[in-house]
Parts: structure tokens; C-alpha cells; sequence
């Protein structure tokens, strides 16, 4: 469980306090998919990197598990925009740096080298990428790429994801494969999901809960329960409750303006 | 532009050949005295009877620019990791390093000579202030430039900076620092040869000072040539060395 009470956060550039987040109060529940949708600018990323532990907040408390966080967390997979792939090693070896820092750390998940090959190929497996493990990053497209980056999150099988707007550099249709994706890889490891994205329609499709973020500072403006039912298809997304939804979402981050 | 190798090789050669028989020719039919310009023939000539000192000068001026370029190379990398990795490094020394980099670093042989008198020792010091910075600032660079998203891919597994610095950083600065050794190994040759010609008593920049005050255009001649060959294999070596380590930088 991630527990957020009263987080703010401010950082100081050239003299300047800017106030990035305030007074943000949530709690997602192990194993629940939230999506952070928002303006640009709204703090939807730094609030990520505040439930990674990768930002301190200078209010308020972060804790995972009942536990504060001070550090960056250890168990933890996260995809960018940017897939950011080592360009010289090949995807299988990609996929085995998570296991490498965490061997060498003494972590327990990713000791037994045995299995590292296995869990790498069948991670390939599900996200379609069979057959590319000894393939170079530079030889894949965007979206094949981003797969292996979310391969790549989740091969030392993390108690928690973080996406940030991860699918956002593909087109349409990739974007929807990759939404069924992660679909497919929380049934099976059944991480907590947070998710942040410009996209109303992907919000609906990934998360349970959905939060809106207002700007200046950014805070929490709205939350939208998603009611569709799981296993959900791409025609879920179409239909009247989910347009209803991401209609009243699209006002509360753009409100409607009177023309002059 | 697709140029086949015959195209690449031979096209050049054949300039090259076409240059060498115009001066050739243009000697004696333009009455051009052999003091002021040698016809090719007569350099080669000069080559082929001195070659036994051409040759003693060209080792000392070879083995003073690896000497002067080995040592940059190494300074190089480590100040260039420290100042890439750490932004008190960087922020410190930084400035320093392009104000120091902006002096003409011919200016300094004078003190070097007054420090460590005429010989090897001022032409490996010149090679080595000439090869250190581009060594240096392009293995900063290459540190510095890291992905924030890479980085936090990392640090979320728990990586420490060693472990970033370790896995990424260094291989990701690879191509930078192969690529800033063609370039360090030119400078160090500059370096040593602009020494040996103001204080030395050996090298070919030694050896062009001295066929220069005794008025043998030919012996300069053919120091310029050791010269050319000299810098372009150092290049080239380096140039391949590069495309060996780094082939995933370039393969696209």
C-alpha cells in the first residue's frame, strides 16, 4: 500500500521557490492500478519520483507498506517516454541489468542466475517479442523498444511499477497493444501500478483509479473511480460510461472558456 | 554519394601521383633553384642517403608523443571521470581547464625548457598539455550526459553511484573517449614536434631546425614528409582503434 498525507514539495532554482506539489493526500492499495493525468507541468512526474523515493518531499509523508520513504525504494520498475535501452548490449542483456545491480546488491530475487534466461524469455513471450533476444536495441522499432523497456521493469518481478506517459512516443495502434499489455502482465504478477499520462483514454483503460491534478501549484483536483469491468477490451474505452468520463475529466483539466 | 573503395583509395592516389609529377616537372621548366624547391626526385634521394639518422629522429620523435599522449590519455580519463561525475569537480576545475586549454601552448615550451633544459623532457610535457583536454573534457561530457531517465531506472533498483558509474556511465562515455584519441594522439604529435624545434636535440622537429639554418631544403623536405606519414598513421591507428571498440556507436 502507498500512502501519501499532506505531501508538498518545493525546489529552489536560481533563487526561485517553486512550489511543485501541494498538500497531496491518497492511498492506493497493493495491487492497484492508478493513473495521474493532468496539464503539463501539474507535478504528475515529480509525484512519481516522490513514491519512488527518488525526490524527498519537504512535507508531509511518503510511505510503501507502512514504511517511510527517505531513500530511493528497492523494489521498484519504471518505464519512461524514453525507453532508454543500453544501445550496446543486446535486448536478453537489457533485461538482465535489473538482475545484475540487484545480484550484486544481495538482493535475493535475482541471485539465482539459472533463472535469469527463463524469466527474460518468457517476459519476451508475453509482450510479443519472442524470437528477439539476441537482437540490438537499435534493430527494433519505437514500440518494440518500449516493450522491452516494461520487460526490463518488471524482470526482477517489482512489487510496484511506475509508468511515466510510457506509451505516449507510439502511434495509436501500438499504444492500445501496450494498454492490453499491461493488462496481460498484472494479471500475472499482480504489481501495484502507478501511471502517469496525458492520454484520458489510456487512463481509462489501465487504472482503477483515476486522479486529475490541477496546476500552480500541483494538487489532486479530482478522483474518478473507473467501473468497467476486468478483463477490459478497447471497446470498453468507447463506450457511453467511459466517454462520459473522459468528456468530464478533458473539462476538469481545460475548462471550457466563454468565447470573447 | 556511394564511393566504392577503388574510388576512395585510388581517386586520392591518383591526385597525390598527379601532384608529385607537375612539381616534378614544374622545377626545371619554370628554372625554379633547387634551394628554394627540390624537384620529389632529389628529396627521395636525400631520403634514401640519410635515411639511417632520418629514421634515429623519427623514433625519438615518436616514442616522446606516445610517452607525452600515453600519459594525457591516462590524466585525461581520470580527471574527466571526476569532473563528469561529480558537479563540485565540474564546477571547480571546469573553468580552469578551457581558460587553460585557451593558452597557446607553444608559449609554454620556453618555461618548460628553462625548467627541465633542452631535451625529451619539455617535448613529452608539450605532447602531454596539448593530448590531455580533448581526452578529458570528452570523457566528461560523455559522463555528464547520462540519461535522467536511465539514471532513475536505476537508482529505483537501488543502484548506487559506483553502480551507475559502473554499468552506464563508463560504457556509454566509450565512444567519446576512443573518438577524443585520434584527436589527443594528432595534438601530442603537434606538441612534441613544436618542442623538439624550439629546444631539443633529437626528433625530426630537431632535425627540420637544423637542415633549416644550413639552408638543405631538401633534409626539410624530407622531415616534412616523416611528418606526414608519421601523423596520418597515428591517426589512422587510433581512427581504427575506435570503430573496433565502439562498432554499436556507429552501426545504425
Amino acid at each position: 500500500m502507498i500512502e501519501l498525507r499532506d505531501v508538498g514539495f518545493e525546489y529552489v532554482t536560481t533563487g526561485r521557490r517553486t512550489r511543485a506539489i501541494q498538500e497531496v493526500s491518497l492511498r492506493v492499495p497493493r495491487g492497484a492500478s492508478v493513473a495521474f493525468v493532468g496539464a503539463s507541468g501539474c507535478g504528475k512526474s515529480t509525484l512519481l519520483k516522490l513514491i519512488a523515493g527518488l525526490v524527498t518531499a519537504t512535507r508531509g509523508i511518503v510511505t510503501v507498506d507502512g514504511r517511510p520513504v527517505v531513500a530511493p525504494l528497492k523494489n521498484v520498475g519504471m518505464a519512461f517516454q524514453n525507453p532508454v535501452l543500453l544501445p550496446w548490449r543486446s535486448v536478453l542483456d537489457n533485461l538482465y541489468l535489473p538482475l545484475e545491480i540487484l545480484r550484486e546488491n544481495g538482493d535475493r530475487r535475482a541471485v539465482d542466475r539459472a533463472q535469469w534466461r527463463k524469466r527474460a524469455l518468457d517476459l519476451l513471450g508475453t509482450v510479443g517479442l519472442a524470437g528477439a533476444e539476441s537482437k540490438q536495441p537499435r534493430e527494433l522499432s519505437g514500440g518494440m523498444r518500449q516493450r522491452v523497456s516494461l520487460c526490463r521493469a518488471l524482470i526482477h518481478e517489482p512489487e510496484l511499477l511506475l509508468l511515466d506517459e510510457p506509451f505516449a512516443a507510439l502511434d495509436a495502434f501500438t499504444r492500445e497493444e501496450m494498454w492490453e499489455l499491461h493488462q496481460a502482465l498484472r494479471t500475472e504478477q499482480k504489481f501495484t501500478s502507478v501511471l502517469v499520462t496525458h492520454d484520458l483514454r489510456e487512463a481509462v483503460f489501465v487504472a482503477d483509479t483515476i486522479y486529475v491534478m490541477a496546476s500552480d501549484p500541483g494538487r489532486i483536483g479530482h478522483v474518478h473511480e473507473v467501473a468497467l469491468p476486468r478483463p477490459r477490451v478497447q471497446a470498453d474505452v468507447y463506450g457511453h460510461a467511459a466517454t462520459a468520463l473522459i468528456g468530464q475529466m478533458r473539462a476538469e483539466i481545460r475548462p471550457p472558456r466563454a468565447p470573447a | 554519394m556511394s564511393a566504392g573503395p577503388a574510388r576512395r583509395f585510388v581517386l586520392p592516389l591518383g591526385v597525390f601521383v598527379l601532384l608529385v609529377v607537375v612539381w616534378e616537372a614544374a622545377v626545371p621548366l619554370l628554372g625554379i633553384q633547387q634551394i628554394v624547391l627540390p624537384p620529389p626526385s632529389g628529396i627521395a634521394v636525400t631520403m634514401v642517403q640519410t635515411a639511417g639518422p632520418i629514421a634515429y629522429h623519427a623514433r625519438h620523435t615518436l616514442a616522446t608523443t606516445l610517452i607525452g599522449f600515453g600519459v594525457a590519455v591516462v590524466l585525461g580519463l581520470l580527471l574527466g571521470f571526476a569532473i563528469g561525475a561529480f558537479s563540485l569537480f565540474h564546477d571547480a576545475l571546469y573553468p580552469l581547464l578551457v581558460g587553460f586549454n585557451s593558452i597557446p601552448k607553444a608559449a609554454v615550451v620556453p618555461l618548460l625548457v628553462m625548467w627541465f633544459g633542452v631535451g625529451a623532457v619539455p617535448a613529452v610535457l608539450t605532447a602531454f598539455l596539448l593530448a590531455f583536454f580533448p581526452v578529458a573534457v570528452n570523457v566528461a561530457v560523455g559522463l555528464a550526459t547520462l540519461e535522467v531517465e536511465l539514471r532513475d531506472v536505476l537508482r529505483a533498483l537501488g543502484a548506487s553511484r559506483w553502480q551507475i558509474f559502473r554499468k552506464v556511465g563508463v560504457p556509454r562515455t566509450m565512444p567519446l573517449f576512443f573518438a577524443s584519441l585520434k584527436v589527443a594522439v594528432s595534438s601530442a604529435f603537434v606538441g612534441s614536434v613544436i618542442s623538439e624545434t624550439v629546444a631539443s636535440n633529437a626528433g625530426i622537429g630537431y632535425l627540420m631546425a637544423v637542415a633549416a639554418s644550413d639552408f638543405n631544403t631538401r633534409l626539410a623536405f624530407c622531415g616534412l614528409f616523416v611528418l606526414a606519414t608519421l601523423g596520418v598513421v597515428l591517426y589512422g591507428l587510433f581512427a581504427a582503434v575506435e570503430r573496433r571498440m565502439t562498432a554499436w556507436a556507429y552501426a545504425e
